[in-house]
């Protein structure tokens, strides 16, 4: 790996220091991806070329989210100096988005199953409370 | 080792605790250990994160239709300021690596004023949503239905002076069932808010760390306390990074 840590066995107490040059691109970059996905968001209500875009709920959500994971990506890697760090560093910052991916395995339970009906809970009746509590009239 | 500089020179910032072999092992516990605390902070927001998708999934068109009571472009700003904060804490870092404590000060008074200017405008949007009864309390109104914990109800809008001036307040045509626009605000106070109390905390964090930097405090001996600071600042912001696209930018 071209960036190793900085604990490569010199004493003294080196750290990277990230050119501010690339501190500045980075914000460039963020910048931009931050207008792309407010663009890709409003572009088939601004455009009436690419309004058959509203129907792609798939498409629109997967550029929106892959977008937010880019953005984290840049300032996890660099503004965080993830990139410049020991592997060990490298293992809790990527053990913690790993297990926040993991966690939306719960999903598939939502998108393989119908969504069942608690007793009491049902629509029309809507409260997130039991039906047995005392209305106030 | 191209690109790495020595930065400590100062006998203080290279005295190695006994625990420690030396300075590096030192220095990486530091990391380490604030990346074990931003996990759980991973975790603590992660739960309220899949709570949303499970109810985003649920009930995907009624989010679509209630998310546009939210203001985009304030949104955007708010992105955008966050943002620059991140990059003011990125160059405190560089800075105090490099041993320059006033760009290092300038750099956190801007992350500072941009952590206010986020609550600015957060105020000004919550503001609104309690200006039109869209806080979800007991006076929740949402297209003239009130939805409370004991069910929803048709607002009668001539038995209080309330309704008369609320219907007057509502500009946005507000589509959607109540009950899921309750739900939807209900998720959107919650996760804001919780990420506004964590600006909260950062601006009392950097505030105390600027006033330890221009004291010269004993205690600051080297850029560590920055860079501790900086990462749970940045994780403030990649909270933001997610919450902008899923609250404010729904498609339908």
């Amino acid at each position: 790996m071209a960036h190793e840590s900085h604990s490569s066995g010199h004493s003294g107490g080196h750290a990277h220091v990230i050119p501010q040059s690339k501190l500045i691109a980075t914000m460039g970059a963020l910048t931009g991806l931050m207008l792309l996905t407010i663009f890709a968001a409003q572009v088939p209500y601004w455009f009436p070329a690419f309004a058959w875009l509203k129907d792609q709920h798939l498409l629109m959500n997967l550029i929106a989210i892959g977008i937010a994971f880019w953005k984290a990506w840049l300032v996890v890697s660099i503004f965080m100096g993830v990139k410049f760090a020991t592997k060990l560093t490298r293992l809790f910052a990527i053990g913690g988005f790993v297990w926040f991916t993991l966690m939306f395995i719960t999903m598939i339970d939502y998108f393989t199953r119908p969504w069942e009906p608690v007793k009491g809970w049902e629509a029309g009746n809507s409260s997130a409370l039991p039906r047995n509590v005392a209305r106030p009239e | 080792m191209g690109g790495h500089a020595p930065v400590t020179n100062d006998p203080d910032a290279d005295e190695v605790y006994f625990q420690y072999e030396d300075i590096d092992q030192q220095q990486e516990s530091y990391v380490v250990g604030m990346w074990a605390f931003l996990v759980t902070e991973v975790m603590f927001f992660g739960a309220l994160f899949l709570m949303y998708a499970i109810y985003r999934w649920k009930w995907h068109t009624d989010f679509y239709l209630v998310h546009k009571q939210l203001d985009w472009q304030l949104g955007g700003l708010n992105t955008f300021v966050l943002l620059i904060s991140s990059f003011c804490v990125a160059m405190a870092v560089h800075y105090a690596q490099l041993k320059k404590p006033k760009q290092q000060l300038i750099c956190l008074g801007i992350t500072l004023a941009c952590a206010f200017g986020f609550l600015g405008i957060k105020t000004i949007e919550y503001s609104s949503k309690f200006e039109h009864n869209l806080f979800p309390n007991h006076s929740f109104v949402y297209a003239d239905h009130k939805v409370t914990s004991y069910g929803m109800e048709k607002k009668d809008v001539t038995g209080r002076a309330a309704g008369v001036e609320h219907a007057k307040k509502v500009k946005k045509p507000q589509e959607g069932d109540p009950n899921r626009a309750r739900l939807f605000l209900s998720l959107y106070f919650a996760m804001t808010g919780l990420h506004g109390l964590h600006v909260v905390i950062g601006i009392l964090v950097i505030g105390t760390l600027m006033i330890m930097i221009a004291r010269k405090s004993p205690l600051i001996t080297d850029y560590v306390p920055t860079e501790m600071i900086g990462l749970y600042w940045h994780f403030v912001d990649l909270v933001w990074i997610f919450l902008y696209p899923l609250f404010y930018l729904i498609p339908k």
